[in-house]
């Protein structure tokens, strides 16, 4: 039996027994927890700041580790980007002793399309679908117009000439090239690489090593093989017929013969530098009725517009041209 | 005023107040103690089965942030090593095809690190895998560009090898070139002076007496005088890479032997000095010593204003040499 404590009550000069009613004894447990919960914090406080838990241990030299090696990370890619600094550097001498030109913007260099945004009201369509469909729609219109004023027999025989046409007319880049890294030159107003002087170059240069395929761009029949040791060197002339033609010069070997039907994207030869070229290229010339044009605008089967807007910047840049 | 307590003593039915002695007091104090510890541990243990330890998780937070520091870093070495491949795009597709030059083979640009595992250390922690690859990565991009930084100072040197070659192949016409062509290298039945056939090994341009004859490209001069082959007042310019150029049948000769000359120095004046019976330039190209067909060293592309000034900036430049 637990003893009872008494409390001295100084007023009737009695001992009455201590008696807790419910209430006193719900508040006193109450407090009794409440207490022992915040000596509970206390002590686990005082411990925690002062013991690890093995697991804490390994979590804290996980800790230490990844950042240790975050900071080797970080000073090694400091010094790595210093170094391409200086490639870039180097790459840009590079570019000016041999192109004798300002190299190319880092923007458009790094390839990819991204950036450019002239095109945004067309994003989220497939190019080609609205290319063939604005054809498409073009074709009708054009059927309509014919309709109108040509009998059907002339309308097919026309049709069957526009196909040849489209097939024959010059419409790819006459060497692989992806990236559009390959341009070297542009046409027109250009500096002579031996002369030294600015004078104007009738075709595309294409650097690119010596065994490169070479395509023929349209449909055609071979009208010209010349070996030489001059000029243009070993070059092919294609007579595309409705007045084109293109030349593809200074190749290290041919392919055809002339007289040869060649269809576009055959290999026709390989790049070179025979005649006179200071360094493997393609040099390569569209002409219509017999006048050079810059074959720039004949790459549309190639690229895509942001591609083309790239290529047509490089190859206005250019500064000197390869023969 | 601290209430006492009292208890009733059933031996002498006495109230008495309530004494603890010493040990008895410490031995509560200890009590206490052991209670609040066992109560503690009891807390802590249903606390972390419910939650997990608060401190585990500040640790495992700021691991999560590191990570993302690494993520990040991640992207900025994604970063360069998109320029270094731009870099190296320009090395193999541009500059090299140009310089006709090999380009590096696979197995030099990706020596590869395998076999041995360098970061072995960075083994057991759940982090490993990041640590890791980033590492890897680093000396990956390391390697990538020490070894485009040696592609490049070849590259370099062979760029400027190939332009010094450039400057000094013979590489325009020596004369206008609005004067007509004559003979070229063919074999000739009938010499003109001394009736026999033989061949002839040059390209011979019709020019007035007294025509100004230029260098065509840079060189030595290695003969300059009266040459007893029938060449009259002859020059030969020694151009290194095998080519040496002729100019024979001169009136007048402007350099002396062992000058160093650029292409468009004015070197001479056309004659028809030697076994010529008229005023002509004969231009030879030899290639290893044999003559071969000067026509292919040039293109007759352009026109005589063009070649005045093309003449008029090779001098322009040699002023400042």
């Amino acid at each position: 039996m637990p003893k009872s404590h008494y409390r001295f009550n100084p007023e009737s000069l009695s001992f009455d027994k201590i008696r807790l009613g419910i209430w006193a004894m719900l508040l006193r447990g109450f407090a009794y927890f409440v207490g022992s919960v915040i000596i509970a914090a206390v002590y686990y406080l005082i411990f925690a700041s002062f013991v690890d838990s093995p697991k804490d241990k390994a979590l804290l030299r996980e800790i230490d580790q990844l950042t240790l090696q975050y900071d080797i990370i970080h000073r090694e890619m400091d010094n790595i980007d210093k170094v391409i600094g200086q490639l870039q550097e180097t790459d840009d001498n590079l570019y000016r002793t041999i192109f004798e030109a300002e190299p190319i913007p880092q923007t458009l260099r790094e390839g990819g399309t991204g950036g450019i945004n002239k095109f945004k009201e067309l994003e989220g369509y497939n190019n080609s679908n609205i290319v063939i469909e604005t054809s498409k729609r073009l074709d009708n219109i054009r059927k309509k117009v014919y309709v109108q004023s040509k009998s059907f027999d002339e309308l097919i025989s026309l049709a069957k000439r526009k196909g040849d046409m489209l097939g024959a007319i010059p419409a790819i880049i006459p060497i692989s090239n992806r990236d559009l890294i390959h341009i070297a030159s542009g046409f027109g107003l250009r500096i002579h690489p031996i002369y030294k002087i600015i004078k104007f170059h009738a075709g595309m240069d294409f650097t690119a090593p010596t065994g490169t395929d070479v395509y023929v761009t349209g449909n055609g029949v071979v009208s010209d093989v010349e070996s030489s040791k001059r000029g243009l060197g070993n070059h092919i002339t294609i007579d595309h017929g409705f007045g084109y033609q293109s030349i593809y010069a200074h190749l290290d070997r041919i392919n055809v013969r002339k007289g040869q039907k060649v269809s576009r994207g055959d290999v026709i030869g390989f790049v070179g530098s025979t005649g006179l070229s200071v360094a493997p290229h393609l040099h390569y010339e569209i002409k219509v009725n017999g006048v050079n044009v810059d074959p720039v605008n004949y790459f549309f089967n190639d690229l895509s517009a942001a591609e083309y807007e790239k290529m047509i910047e490089i190859a206005s840049k250019t500064g000197q041209s390869f023969d | 005023m601290r209430k006492h307590k009292y208890f009733l003593d059933l031996n002498d039915l006495q109230y008495k107040q309530v004494r603890l002695s010493l040990e008895k007091k410490l031995l509560r104090v200890i009590l206490w103690f052991a209670g609040t510890i066992a109560v503690t541990l009891f807390y802590t243990s249903v606390f972390h089965n419910l939650f997990g330890s608060p401190k585990e998780a500040l640790l495992n937070q700021q691991i999560d942030n590191i990570r993302l520091q690494y993520r990040l870093a991640d992207r900025n070495m994604n970063n360069s090593l998109k320029l270094i491949n731009s870099l190296r795009m320009s090395d193999e597709m541009r500059y090299r095809p140009v310089l006709d030059m090999d380009s590096l083979p696979e197995s030099y640009r990706n020596p590869g690190f395998g076999g041995v595992d360098r970061f072995a250390d960075l083994d057991g922690y759940g982090t490993s895998y990041l640590m890791k690859s980033a590492r890897m990565k680093i000396e990956e991009m390391k390697d990538m560009v020490s070894i485009q930084d040696k592609s490049f100072s070849t590259v370099k040197d062979k760029a400027a090898e190939w332009k010094i070659e450039m400057d000094h192949l013979p590489a325009i016409s020596p004369v206008d070139p609005s004067f007509r062509l004559g003979e070229g290298y063919h074999f000739r039945p009938v010499h003109p002076v001394y009736g026999d056939s033989r061949m002839h090994y040059g390209q011979d341009i019709e020019v007035p007496y007294g025509t100004k004859v230029y260098a065509t490209g840079d060189g030595k001069i290695v003969e300059a005088g009266r040459n007893n082959g029938g060449f009259g007042n002859v020059i030969m310019i020694d151009h290194g890479y095998g080519l040496e150029s002729i100019y024979g049948h001169l009136s007048k000769l402007l350099v002396p032997v062992g000058m160093n000359v650029k292409r468009g120095d004015l070197i001479g004046l056309s004659g028809s000095t030697g076994a010529s019976t008229g005023p002509h330039l004969h231009y030879q190209i030899n290639k290893y010593g044999q003559p071969t067909p000067a026509i292919n060293f040039f293109n007759n592309d352009i026109s005589q204003d063009e070649f005045n000034e093309m003449i008029q900036a090779f001098e322009s430049k040699s002023k400042f040499r």
